[in-house]
């Protein structure tokens, strides 16, 4: 099998190998990698793991053919990639959030004619002030974005929320949600048709495993 | 230290074995194009800008723009069927049906950040104006077939879908507008996953509604027009089309592509068949294209046309490595001053000559970096020349005898 898989690392990790395992991928080996980034399966697929954000850069360049990502990377990347199923794992949302208390926004705007934003997802905020017809200052920070509204160094965040739990523990409240996002199965559009027995037998088999 | 020499964002240049290896692709395609009657034809790098927005209904959106000494808009050619249809609407408007025209050209688009894309992109493509039957679309598509296999890509794979029968299956269904919307949106994005939940969000039901739900990821041979056909019938006119084009495809001597209705293309003049390439090794399609029957109109002269544009740095990375560089020719030490006679002698004979003054300091470095395989120099009455490769020196006793003639 001349197939090349981009799995996440990270929260979406396991999820993604129970997913495999479920279609029949052998996914042991990829268990014991240890440090490996490339994990080669004697007559079976080549796996790369990668930072999630990544994951769409490798399956659009065609570096790998087909990669396992959050919706959320794909609404911040926006990747010219085949998205063929939804894995139905992975579930959380993007939402604006801000500290405990008022909600800042609507004062910000009147006053200020901006509300301040730090985000890793620099485009789904952009994108989501502008459809809401509010004009957002925004600043990327690349780590622990909680602390930027806790410090003045903005109004909120726009963050991934899952459990919630991070949010309470630094008092931020969610106030709008963005959109809702789980893991998905995207395809390099050149490896989509070449490969497309393959394929379409493999999302099959992905969508059989949905409820 | 000298100050750093940047180049815009998402253009390089072009060095010399690539540029011959690029030369060499364009012109295996422009051979097949022309066994068909397509003319080369050559548009303007710039355009006013609102004559090419006319090709869209939003404008032609990512482009350079920049202004002309009175202020007017103007664009550097984003795409070259918007040019190529301008040109054969007002300038080829009394041109007698069908008009087969060809180009080789290149497209600029702004680079868009995080893409591995350039700038520049360099297409190969075809036109067939005046025809609106199948019969045209075949025609494309086999040119393409012949083409990409001329070039060296024996192993490519065509698929094709139409805009106009995904239309037919949408409004077949009856979808409303904000369903249809939003499934052209999502196929445009190429999310199966959005475009079943716009899908499932009609109502559809049945063989209909199923059919509507795998329509993007519905491909095969003809039993798939066949399947949609019978679940939808307003689309069955669509299908019979394409079934058509496959058969008339597969006249022309080449492999019938593969239908695949998930193909949609960016422009939103394209109104029938849509074609693709593809060839490993490619990240993206090699060839992109398709029926835009409404486009000329805009430009004042109604008439169907259906192309297809290769690109040609993604083909380059898909064949191999042109076969070791040419050993023909020669570097004539002396050449281009105590020896200018002999070298007009032997280029007139049809050797390449590589001319070097009398006291070129390392002539064989010459040799290997333009990659010329002897160096040869004046040795009493006759020529040494050294192999660069293989390393030897060869007594010539006449120029116009040796190993390169």
């Amino acid at each position: 099998m001349d197939l090349r898989i981009c799995v996440p690392l990270g929260a979406l990790f396991e999820d993604s190998l129970e997913a495999m395992a479920g279609v029949g991928l052998p996914v042991d080996p990829l268990r014991d990698a240890g440090r490996r980034l490339i994990v080669q399966v004697p007559d079976g697929p080549t796996y790369i793991t990668t930072r999630p954000s990544d994951v769409p850069t490798y399956v659009e360049s065609g570096a790998a053919d087909l990669g396992i990502v959050g919706r959320d990377v794909l609404l911040e990347r926006q990747p010219d990639v085949y998205e063929l199923a939804d894995l139905g794992f992975g579930g959380c949302r993007m939402s604006w959030c801000t500290p405990d208390g008022d909600d800042p926004t609507a004062e910000a705007i009147e006053r200020f004619g901006v509300v301040r934003v730090a985000t890793k997802y620099v485009n789904c905020a952009e994108r989501f002030f502008e459809e809401t017809g509010r004009k957002a200052d925004i600043v990327k920070v690349n780590g622990s974005v909680e602390l930027a509204p806790l410090v003045g160094l903005s109004d909120g965040i726009v963050d991934l929320v899952a459990t919630g739990r991070t949010l309470r523990e630094n008092g931020l409240v969610e106030r709008e949600e963005i959109f809702t996002s789980t893991a998905r199965l995207i395809a390099n559009r050149v490896s989509h048709k070449m490969q497309a027995p393959l394929m379409d037998d493999l999302v099959r088999r992905f969508e059989e495993l949905q409820p | 230290m000298t100050d750093p020499v940047p180049l815009p964002a998402g253009v390089r240049d072009v060095l010399p074995v690539e540029a011959a290896e690029l030369r060499a692709l364009g012109d295996a395609l422009a051979g097949a194009f022309a066994s068909f009657g397509f003319r080369e034809v050559m548009t303007p790098v710039i355009e006013l800008a609102d004559v090419l927005d006319r090709a869209e209904e939003d404008g032609v959106g990512r482009a350079y723009r920049l202004f002309d000494d009175e202020g007017r808009v103007l664009v550097l050619r984003p795409d070259l069927t918007i040019p190529i249809a301008r040109l054969v609407a007002t300038r080829m408007a009394d041109q007698p049906d069908p008009v087969r025209v060809s180009y080789n050209a290149r497209a600029v688009r702004p680079p868009a950040p995080g893409k591995i894309e350039g700038a520049e992109q360099r297409q190969a493509g075809i036109e067939l104006v005046g025809l609106a039957g199948p019969e045209a679309d075949a025609e494309v598509i086999a040119a393409l077939a012949i083409a990409l296999a001329a070039a060296g890509v024996p192993d490519a794979r065509i698929a094709i879908g139409s805009v106009a029968l995904v239309s037919a299956v949408v409004e077949g269904v009856g979808a409303d507008l904000a369903a249809q919307a939003a499934m052209w949106v999502a196929l445009r994005g190429r999310s199966l996953v959005d475009w079943r939940a716009a899908a499932t969000g009609t109502g559809a039901t049945g063989e209909a509604g199923a059919v509507l739900a795998d329509l993007p990821s519905l491909r095969g041979g003809g039993e798939v027009l066949g399947r949609v056909a019978a679940a939808v019938p307003a689309a069955a006119g669509e299908c019979a089309r394409l079934q058509e084009v496959l058969r008339l495809v597969a006249l022309h001597g080449v492999e019938p592509p593969m239908v695949d209705l998930g193909v949609v293309r960016d422009w939103a003049y394209y109104s029938g068949v849509v074609i693709e390439a593809y060839a490993a090794g490619a990240m993206a399609p090699v060839a992109v294209g398709g029926r835009y029957d409404g486009l000329a109109a805009r430009f004042g002269r109604a008439r169907p046309a259906v192309g297809v544009a290769v690109a040609l740095d993604l083909l380059h990375h898909a064949v191999g490595r042109a076969a070791e560089q040419p050993d023909s020719g020669i570097v004539l030490v002396g050449g281009c001053d105590q020896l200018i006679e002999a070298a007009a002698a032997l280029r007139a004979q049809g050797v390449d000559v590589v001319a070097l003054p009398a006291d070129a300091a390392d002539a064989e470095a010459v040799a290997l970096a333009d990659g010329r395989r002897f160096v040869v120099r004046r040795d009493g009455d006759g020529w040494i020349a050294r192999d660069v490769i293989g390393g030897a020196d060869i007594a010539v006793p006449d120029l116009g005898e040796g190993p390169w003639t």
